[in-house]
């Protein structure tokens, strides 16, 4: 197929603009035309149509599933075939549509920046588009990687260009720290994850997502005892288990789930659009996407994915209360990304893979929409983003007003906006397979369902606190009665994406489906992929639930009409927009969380996350590093110095037998040669 | 003859700068240096060896072996060729060292012909060491690359440089004492009438060694592995034997360090994959799980060290100490992703390190200071050094594409199910804990001295630096991100010389 030809274009274009960019870095600002933005919109523009290309290409029938390039092969154990280290291309729905969602989003983020960075005077732009241009590639490398090693590898390169872009004003000291840790906590995740891909490699020789050899296939093969591994002495569940849950360590990171969810509100120091692009819309998806791509390994591992769901339910529900309390637009936003990633990987814990990618896409769009927005009124505020600062916007930036609207009731999950179609469906899968499971799984399921439940009212409340605190009542302070103007290249993205937060759920409203017997799920039917191509099978949405339904994983779906789960959960919603409605949105807003005294405190601190883990690394890491350090010194190089003064002590006691007088000498040598002579007497036995 | 005619030439180039008038010693001495760097790339485009040089069925590339003269029936041969792991490092050594002389323009401002003379001298030894395959010859090569060290160290050093030249040469000159025991101790027991490594190889492979000192053969090998394994490792270095080096490198001067950390370390490695794991590898297999919790213990105690310094010298000085505990991993893992990864890892380390070190050298060359505390903000007048310091230093923590990442994937895949080292999952998931530390400390080193606002606690007027003092960084990381993307540059001939080891050491 023609565009699987040039599909590996999708992922150099960008990186080409990347090149442009830190070439004129290097030269000086002025160089390049918009500072380096041309080059990254045009190649985001080219990845985007050949993304597109490949996506009809594989809506007619067509799979891709090729290396590409030998990184190099080797054997990593005695009597084992080699390794063969790749890159490659999977093209299939899964890698086409998120290919789409990225490259889409990039674009438009290209695009919105022209107002945000360039227009605003900002300097050291060539920098700025270099870093987006290499984002866009490693991120876009991920997605269409082949093999776990290869998606390893761009995983790592997105958290590079995550601290780079994090840290863009380097000059001021937040951004710097903000990007240290951003970077260091995933990098804690991403130790695990690594683990995971070199266990993966020495138990199956293989780090294929597709195809007959491909690991996730081979597990299924191993428990149903049709094939032999290496399990390191364990038995297989228990270390495919074991393994699954090594790489989630990367996931739980890089998705920003409980407990190392604390970098992503601090990686709000970045540049807003760097903030809508990667740690709203793709980066941070490349956890979830990761689950899913490799979604028939964890499949059937029933361990593993009670703690993807339990670990999203959770981070969906306490992140949503974080969001409450939150003064800064970009907080709220934040705390309200970490929630909706936790919804995702809830779908993909309780077997609900459709509905995780699903929310994937809805959430991709309306989130990088609420964050442009929030770019916008920054923008409008003079970079002030603090909501009480603001009031009363919606009349003076009124496209800005109703594409982020558009964007929050997506968020908050009203119908028919997008994110309530997906979120329903989330909730829905959780429910049915918790009632429908036996045992403890089925229990935990629930649980993770109340969490998610729960959190939907926290989310209509936190959403609409931040519409109405931002947009409506009076302004509250000069700022935001004379806001600056903003231009077509903000207003052009955030129109693109409110519109598709308004009608992106339409591909997939399995309710209305399910109501009218009508067979309109096409997101379903999408990810079934094209019948008759072999690997293709392993990779369906039906075969994950044949493998979720199995004697090894026993999940099972309740019969449950969906109507009443998915009324409860939009009247949850409301009642949180409602609540939101009746504290902030009329007349003069107040504190009102200021009510809650203590637990203001605790949710406004985090649970205090942040205090014990920067009080793991400052109380005990750094103190052990530099009791080890004083033990080098005085301990191991101590023995050193220590052996050599008592050369140097006894070469000075030594010293003093050269006295220099010949008599002493004589003496000296005389008894020498006696006593010489006693040894080798009673050596010899002369003697004694 | 290619060999011969590197070595001959390095010894008379130095020799020629060293009577060079001071003011032209540098150029001139890089001029030079070039020759070299031509030759190996030559030396690696002509390859041709097939198997590992000390064991059979193997062919050397490049060889010479004539008898150059007869001691108590032994007899000393010019033996030089080379395998697929000391091709890489040839290359290494020379690219490095021209670099180094290059980025000692700036800095070194006395005595430069003695200086750049005495670089060359430690080059051409360098390339002794990794050509030589007569013990006696190699012995001599590995002693003498201690004089022009020392000499660098204590004449253009810092402010203790005397007590450092002289810690760095006393210990390493014990080690090596201890090591020659060692050996000796084995070659005199063993039928062979040559000091030709690989005859000894053989012949200790095939039962040749008879007891001595009323020691079983069995227990004589043990001891001369133990002896052998004390004297490299002070070379490169393995944690407790490692204080010598960040005292060596704090007083020496940038293009020291980087000769230093970049080759000089590898010579221990090298040894010891030569001597130790190919020659016994019988005591190494069995002994694996100690010489595993040695290697442990460098990368995670090396790392912890490093959190602790706020010299950014001393930081990347004790980093070594963790890389090089990487490498000893690989090398007892005795699987081709292990040791060839370990051997990859000596080059790729050479590298990253180098670059790092002449990166805190360029900053230093402009502050005249190198303490965390003493500045911030760097990044806002230095913005092409402290760009390429850090990726450095992002290559130094394992990013994928360069080649630091390579050599550690590599080990750690090698390591993970090595049926050598006994729980060798667990062994590896902890040895690969280094990878968070490292990240941690070289983060919060830059963070607080690249980023925030400007700040200098030093009177120096902070100046752009030169091409001359950039080009060098350039030319490692793009030398670094080559290697990353194609490990196969070197990966393929390391393979190859490898595969034979494993084979004997029941690793294959």
């Amino acid at each position: 197929m023609a565009a699987f030809d040039y599909a590996p274009a999708i992922v150099l274009l960008p990186f080409v603009s990347f090149l442009v960019s830190l070439g004129a870095a290097l030269y000086g600002d002025d160089v390049l035309p918009k500072g380096g933005a041309l080059a990254g919109i045009v190649a985001t523009a080219g990845s985007l149509i050949l993304s597109l290309w490949v996506f009809f290409t594989v809506s007619a029938g067509n799979v891709y599933n090729q290396t590409i390039y030998t990184w190099t092969t080797g054997a990593g154990a005695a009597g084992e075939e080699a390794l063969e280290l790749t890159f490659g291309l999977l093209l299939d729905p899964l890698s086409s549509m998120m290919l789409i969602i990225v490259s889409l989003v990039a674009l438009l983020v290209h695009v919105f920046s022209l107002g945000y960075m360039n227009d605003e005077g900002e300097t050291g732009l060539p920098r700025y588009y270099a870093g987006l241009g290499l984002f866009s590639a490693s991120m876009l490398g991920f997605v269409v990687a082949h093999n776990i090693l290869m998606a390893f590898m761009f995983f790592e390169l997105v958290g590079l260009c995550s601290f780079l872009l994090i840290g863009f004003w380097f000059r001021e000291p937040g951004p710097p720290s903000a990007a240290k840790k951003a970077f260091l906590v995933t990098r804690f995740g991403d130790y695990f994850f690594l683990v995971g891909v070199v266990a993966i490699f020495a138990t199956f020789g293989t780090g294929r997502f597709a195809g007959a050899e491909s690991f996730p296939v081979l597990a299924e093969e191993v428990l149903a005892g049709e094939v032999a591994v290496n399990t390191f002495g364990f038995a297989p569940t228990t270390w495919f288990t074991v393994v699954g849950l090594l790489v989630l360590g990367g996931v739980i990171g890089k998705s920003a789930q409980f407990p190392l969810h604390t970098w992503l509100p601090d990686a709000m120091e970045g540049p807003t659009p760097v903030s809508a692009l990667i740690h709203a819309a793709t980066m941070v998806a490349a956890g979830v996407y990761l689950v899913a791509r490799m979604y028939g390994f964890y499949a059937v591992s029933p361990t593993a994915l009670a703690v993807i769901a339990l670990v999203g339910g959770f981070t969906a529900l306490v992140a949503a209360t974080m969001g409450v309390v939150k003064r800064e637009i970009k907080q709220v936003l934040a705390y309200s990304t970490i929630s909706q990633y936790g919804y995702m990987m809830l779908a993909l814990g309780a077997g609900g893979y459709v509905a995780a990618t699903f929310h994937l896409l809805t959430h991709a769009f309306f989130k990088a929409l609420l964050f442009l927005g929030a770019g916008s009124v920054i923008i409008a505020m003079h970079h002030n983003e603090n909501m009480w600062d603001m009031g009363g916007l919606k009349d003076r930036m009124p496209v800005t007003y109703w594409t982020f609207l558009s964007g929050s009731l997506a968020l908050a999950g009203i119908i028919p906006f997008a994110g309530f179609w997906s979120k329903d469906e989330v909730l829905y899968e959780a429910l049915v397979h918790g009632l429908g499971t036996d045992g403890g799984l089925g229990t935990i399921f629930l649980v993770a369902y109340a969490f998610g439940l729960l959190a939907v009212f926290f989310t209509g409340f936190y959403t609409f606190r931040m519409v109405f605190l931002t947009f409506h009542g009076d302004a509250r302070t000069g700022q935001a009665r004379d806001p600056e103007g903003v231009g077509w290249n903000v207003k052009g993205p955030l129109a693109v994406l409110g519109v598709l937060a308004a009608v992106t759920g339409f591909v997939n409203m399995t309710p209305v489906a399910d109501l009218f017997d009508l067979d309109i799920e096409y997101l379903h039917r999408w990810l079934e992929g094209p019948e008759g191509v072999e690997f293709m099978s392993a990779l369906s949405a039906h075969h994950y639930l044949e493998l979720l339904e199995s004697d090894v994983t026993g999940i099972h779906a309740a019969e449950l009409d969906p109507l009443i789960p998915g009324g409860v959960s939009l009247l949850l919603a409301l009642a949180g927009v409602g609540l939101a409605y009746a504290l902030y949105g009329r007349g003069e807003p107040e504190e009102y969380t200021a009510k809650l005294g203590g637990v203001q405190d605790l949710l406004y601190n985090n649970y205090y996350q942040d205090e014990y883990q920067v009080a793991i690394a400052e109380r005990v890491v750094l103190p052990l590093s530099r009791a080890a350090d004083k033990f080098d010194q005085s301990g191991v190089d101590g023995v050193v110095n220590g052996v050599s003064s008592v050369s140097l002590f006894s070469g000075s006691r030594v010293r003093r037998v050269q006295t220099g007088l010949v008599s002493n000498y004589a003496a000296l040598v005389t008894l020498g040669l006696t006593v010489l002579l006693v040894a080798f007497g009673i050596y010899g036995g002369w003697l004694l | 003859m290619i060999i011969e005619a590197l070595i001959g030439f390095t010894f008379l180039a130095a020799l020629v700068v060293m009577l060079a008038p001071d003011e032209y010693a540098g150029r001139l001495a890089f001029g030079l240096s070039l020759l070299p760097v031509v030759g190996s790339l030559y030396m690696w485009s002509q390859f041709d060896a097939t198997g590992n040089a000390l064991l059979e069925g193997g062919s050397l590339a490049f060889e010479t072996q004539v008898p150059w003269l007869t001691a108590a029936g032994y007899q000393i041969q010019w033996f030089v060729g080379v395998d697929g792991i000391s091709l890489p490092l040839i290359v290494l050594a020379t690219v490095l060292s021209s670099l180094a002389i290059l980025s000692a323009w700036t800095p070194i401002d006395s005595r430069q012909s003695q200086f750049f003379g005495l670089m060359l001298f430690m080059e051409a030894n360098l390339l002794g060491v990794f050509t030589a395959l007569d013990f006696f010859l190699w012995f001599v090569f590995w002693e003498a690359v201690l004089v022009p060290m020392y000499f660098l160290i204590a004449i253009w050093g810092g402010p203790r440089r005397k007590y450092a030249a002289i810690k760095f040469f006393v210990y390493t000159n014990i080690a090596s004492l201890i090591m020659f025991i060692g050996f000796m101790a084995l070659v005199f027991n063993l039928d062979v009438n040559t000091f030709g490594l690989p005859a000894v190889a053989v012949a200790l492979r095939s039962g040749g060694l008879s007891g001595a000192f009323g020691l079983s053969p069995t227990a004589l090998k043990t001891a001369a592995f133990a002896a052998m394994f004390l004297g490299f490792a002070v070379k490169v270095p393995v944690v407790p034997f490692h204080t010598w080096l960040p005292d060596a490198h704090v007083e020496a001067p940038t293009p020291a360090s980087v000769m230093l950390a970049g080759v000089l370390l590898k010579m221990g490695t090298y040894a010891l994959l030569r001597f130790n794991f190919t020659m016994l590898p019988d005591v190494a297999t069995q002994y694996a799980g100690v010489i595993a919790i040695f290697a442990v213990v460098s990368v995670i105690y090396g790392a912890l060290l490093a959190l602790a310094q706020q010299d950014l010298k001393r930081i990347v000085a004790y980093s070594s100490v963790s890389s090089m505990g990487y490498v000893i991993l690989g090398l007892v893992a005795y699987t081709q992703l292990g040791v060839g990864g370990a051997t990859f890892q000596m080059v790729a380390h050479g590298l990253i390190s180098g670059l790092m070190f002449m990166a805190v050298g360029v900053i230093y060359n402009v502050t005249h200071t190198r303490m965390v505390g003493d500045m911030s903000g760097m990044a806002d007048r230095m913005p092409v050094t402290v760009g390429i310091l850090v990726a450095g230093a992002f290559g130094y923590m394992g990013l994928p594409l360069m080649a630091g990442f390579a050599a550690e994937y590599f080990i750690f895949q090698g390591a993970f199910a090595s049926s050598v080292i006994p729980v060798a999952p667990l062994f590896t998931a902890v040895a690969m804990f280094g990878i968070v530390i490292v990240a941690g400390y070289l983060l919060l080193a830059m963070q607080r001295t690249l980023f925030g606002p400007f700040r200098l606690e030093t009177d120096y007027e902070v100046t752009r630096a030169e091409l001359h003092d950039t080009l060098p960084l350039m030319v490692l990381l793009l030398c670094t991100i080559a290697l990353g993307v194609a490990p196969d540059i070197f990966f393929t001939m390391i393979k190859e010389a490898v595969t034979p080891i494993l084979a004997i050491g029941g690793g294959a």
